[in-house]
């Protein structure tokens, strides 16, 4: 096949065989002289065609060897003959003038076209030849010289072609996206319905036009070779890649495109098939996004602490300044790195759907909580942290921003408050326990002292003389008031070290126990000691009997001469707890003291005058403080005093 | 020391383990003043206690007590293993025992118990509830409770 042939239109070649055997030609003057038949069919004979020469009658008057060996015919077989009778069909009639019009007319029709017909072998077969016409004048008139060439071949490329053809049509009219065939010359030559849609074009105003007219940049400059490199290589560095460009509908307006290439091997050399897609609507998607990746980004270098975004398979996909910084890594280090790097236990796993459990359920466990772990810095050192994770939807799925906060000194601060506690602890353990044990083994021989020297006393009591029996009385006092303190003592220190088993307990028995307990002297003082009816209480009950006998028994023994009137009442206060106060008509208490009397040993008046050990009060307060509460004081010189602390209600 | 207070015509014989001697003395003052015919022993330690109820070397001839007064915290072996041994030996558990002791912690009197103590008192601080408390075993242990006759321990 030659390189005309092909999608090249057949028109142009009848153009070429135009050109090269131009119009009617006279026979060459030098020719003139000879043998006309003789010097014509040595030219003839030469050609590498066959050529057969007919005239005006449609018979052969000269044909060559090609021509015989063509058709399976002896010469004189045809010479003579119609040329009918190789040709049947179509080369006769266009020879010979007809009523309509001359000769030369018919000719002139014909001259210099190719014209593909059928010819006639002597065995009967048929062959397409495509015979080339040219005049040749005569004594006998014009002759017409056939130049007949076989294009089986031709013929039966052409119909592949075509089918094919047809084929790859189908394929880009079937094709999703708009398609669009360009020659390495920057024209189109094919194009589907949806280019002309998408283009606004119809097909006949681009094929053939400069691609750049739909797509003004880029695409053609990838397809023309330069001084640089092949157009080979040019297409090669652009095949398959998805490109985004620029379009330009027939309306002027512009769109974003995606176009992939695909190279199309052709009779004319290799075209590109683009596939172009409209990407307006994922670019606008691309746009937004990364407007909100830039935002958020601008955050997420704006926090104070590291931040670490994660994705689902644990790999970091982002962080900001103070993460670098924080764990001793330039940013691209750790870039699609492992978190497991500079987290290695205890976050990857939290983010990572296991068997048990969904991404989303693994991530729902752990949003907004504040995980302790250990971090660990490129140089290898530790250092305890403590992240936040948030989710952050992604095209590429949930990943999770964790803000992440060095605590090493909160930590540090921590071991050590632990440690301050605990000796704390200990310190208050040992002194309580020194207190009840020094209080107990104290008791022993005090026990001895003031049993002697009562006994001393009873003996011998006026059996001596007046000076001795002084004597034996104020060491009879002195030992029964040491004996009393230690009492005290142990009673303070076993609020601390006992009880705290808080039940529900009636504050009525309880105060009914602490009467009981101070019979002796509310019969003594002829006191009144009077009640509302008490509340339930949570409460220890042995400790609130203490209560209630420390406040009343305060209350009777600090009296003037008259009746001594004790009122315990309680009412409700704030939330399920109770009020309680014991008021008496008593001494009073000159407020400029209110701050000392719950101090231990505190004191506010003479042994002489009233005996105690200054522990009572300071007993009453650790009691209500175990309790959770407070105790106060509401008094004046002279006008009693009133003692209340707070109680939980019981449930 | 002297390990039994003589008293002519006694009628009950007691014996106390107390290793501190100002309550000897004043458990001695206690009864005097409330019991009539009695016979203080006195035992100031376990090992020694133990060898008077058994009868061994110089107490060979020891009496065997009608009521025994037990403190719990003594020298050489501690109340509580002598109550143990009274209770373990068939011929001696059946005399009473009474701790008498200043503690008044729950564990020592629920340990005591345990240990087939026949009962257990604390000792008050005051004088004169001591002795009440002295004229009180006197009046129940040594009046009206009836206790097994004397036999001679096997």
């Amino acid at each position: 096949m030659d390189s005309h042939s092909g999608i090249r239109s057949r028109q142009e070649l009848g153009s070429l065989a135009n050109r090269t055997n131009g119009a009617v030609r006279p026979i060459p003057d030098e020719l003139a002289g000879l043998d006309l038949v003789e010097r014509y069919r040595e030219l003839l004979m030469a050609a590498p065609d066959s050529m057969v020469v007919v005239d005006q009658g449609g018979e052969i008057v000269l044909l060559n060897d090609q021509a015989e060996k063509q058709f399976g015919y002896p010469r004189d077989a045809l010479i003579g003959q119609k040329v009918t009778n190789i040709i049947p069909e179509g080369f006769a009639e266009r020879l010979i003038a007809d009523g309509l019009r001359s000769r030369q007319d018919a000719l002139a029709q014909q001259i210099g076209a190719g014209i593909e017909l059928v010819a006639l072998r002597s065995d009967g077969s048929e062959f397409p030849i495509e015979i080339m016409l040219s005049p040749l004048e005569s004594p006998d008139g014009i002759l017409v010289t056939a130049a007949i060439r076989d294009i089986s071949v031709r013929k039966a490329a052409e119909d592949e072609l075509a089918r094919t053809e047809e084929r790859y049509r189908g394929l880009l009219e079937a094709a999703p996206d708009s398609m669009v065939v360009v020659d390495q010359g920057g024209e189109i030559v094919l194009l589907n319905a949806q280019a002309e849609k998408q283009f606004g074009y119809s097909r006949d105003e681009l094929i053939g036009q400069k691609v750049t007219n739909i797509i003004p940049v880029g695409f053609a400059e990838r397809l023309i070779a330069d001084g640089t490199r092949t157009a080979a290589e040019a297409l090669a560095q652009q095949i398959g890649t998805g490109i985004e460009l620029l379009a330009l509908r027939k309306d002027g307006s512009e769109f974003p495109i995606e176009i992939m290439l695909s190279p199309l091997d052709s009779p004319d050399g290799i075209l590109v098939t683009a596939a172009i897609r409209d990407i307006s609507v994922r670019k606008a998607a691309e746009d937004e996004l990364a407007r909100t990746e830039q935002r958020y980004r601008g955050l997420l270098e704006a926090a104070p602490d590291s931040m670490v975004v994660v994705n689902q398979a644990g790999e970091i996909v982002l962080l900001n300044a103070q993460a670098e910084k924080q764990f001793g890594y330039r940013r691209d280090a750790l870039i699609g790195q492992k978190v497991t790097n500079i987290i290695p236990v205890g976050f990857a796993e939290r983010i990572i759907a296991d068997g048990l459990r969904s991404p989303q359920d693994a991530l729902a466990q752990q949003i907004g909580t504040g995980i302790e772990l250990l971090a660990l810095r490129r140089d290898g050192s530790e250092f305890p942290i403590e992240i936040m994770l948030s989710p952050l939807d992604s095209p590429d799925g949930i990943l999770v921003t964790a803000a992440i906060r060095d605590i090493s000194v909160r930590k540090a601060a921590e071991v050590h408050l632990l440690e301050k506690n605990a000796e704390l602890k200990l310190s208050n353990e040992e002194l309580s326990q020194f207190a009840n044990i020094a209080s107990h083994d104290l008791q022993e021989p005090l026990r001895m002292v003031a049993s002697y020297t009562q006994l001393l006393s009873r003996r011998y009591k006026g059996k001596l003389d007046a000076d001795a029996d002084e004597f034996i009385a104020f060491a009879v006092d002195g030992a029964s008031r040491m004996q009393r303190l230690i009492q005290d003592l142990l009673a303070f220190s076993r609020v601390g070290t006992t009880g705290g088993e808080h039940g529900e307990v009636s504050s009525e028995h309880a105060l009914n126990d602490a009467l009981v307990n101070l019979r002796g002297a509310i019969e003594e003082r002829d006191a009144l000691v009077t009640h509302d009816p008490l509340p339930s209480v949570r409460a220890d009950a042995m400790q609130l009997v203490q209560l209630f006998q420390n406040l009343v028994g305060n209350a009777i023994k600090y009296q003037g001469p008259g009746v001594p009137r004790v009122h315990v009442s309680a009412v409700r206060c704030g939330n399920r707890k109770w009020m309680f106060a014991v008021k008496d008509n008593g001494l009073g208490i000159d407020p400029q003291y209110f701050d000392r009397i719950f101090g231990m040993f505190q004191r506010l008046h003479k042994r002489e005058e009233f005996s105690g050990t200054g522990i009572g009060l300071a007993i009453c307060k650790k009691i209500v403080e175990r309790h959770g509460g407070t105790i106060s004081v509401e008094s004046a010189p002279g006008e009693g005093t009133t003692f209340s602390f707070a109680l939980k209600e019981s449930r | 020391m002297n390990l039994s207070s003589k008293q002519s015509g006694a009628s009950h014989e007691v014996l106390l383990v107390e290793d501190n001697l100002g309550d000897v003395r004043l458990t001695q003052e206690a009864f005097r003043n409330v019991a009539g015919a009695l016979r203080l022993h006195v035992a100031s330690d376990g090992v020694e206690a133990l060898a008077f109820l058994k009868q061994e070397g110089v107490h060979a001839d020891a009496p065997r007590p009608d009521l025994i007064l037990l403190d719990l915290n003594l020298p050489k072996m501690d109340g509580r293993e002598v109550l143990a041994r009274i209770k373990a030996d068939d011929g001696l558990k059946s005399i009473p025992t009474v701790i008498l002791t200043t503690s008044d912690a729950d564990t020592d009197i629920a340990e005591s118990y345990r240990l087939q103590a026949n009962c257990y008192l604390s000792k008050p601080v005051q004088l004169e509830a001591f002795e009440g408390l002295v004229k009180s075993i006197n009046d129940f242990w040594l009046t009206k409770a009836k206790l097994p006759q004397n036999q001679v321990p096997s």
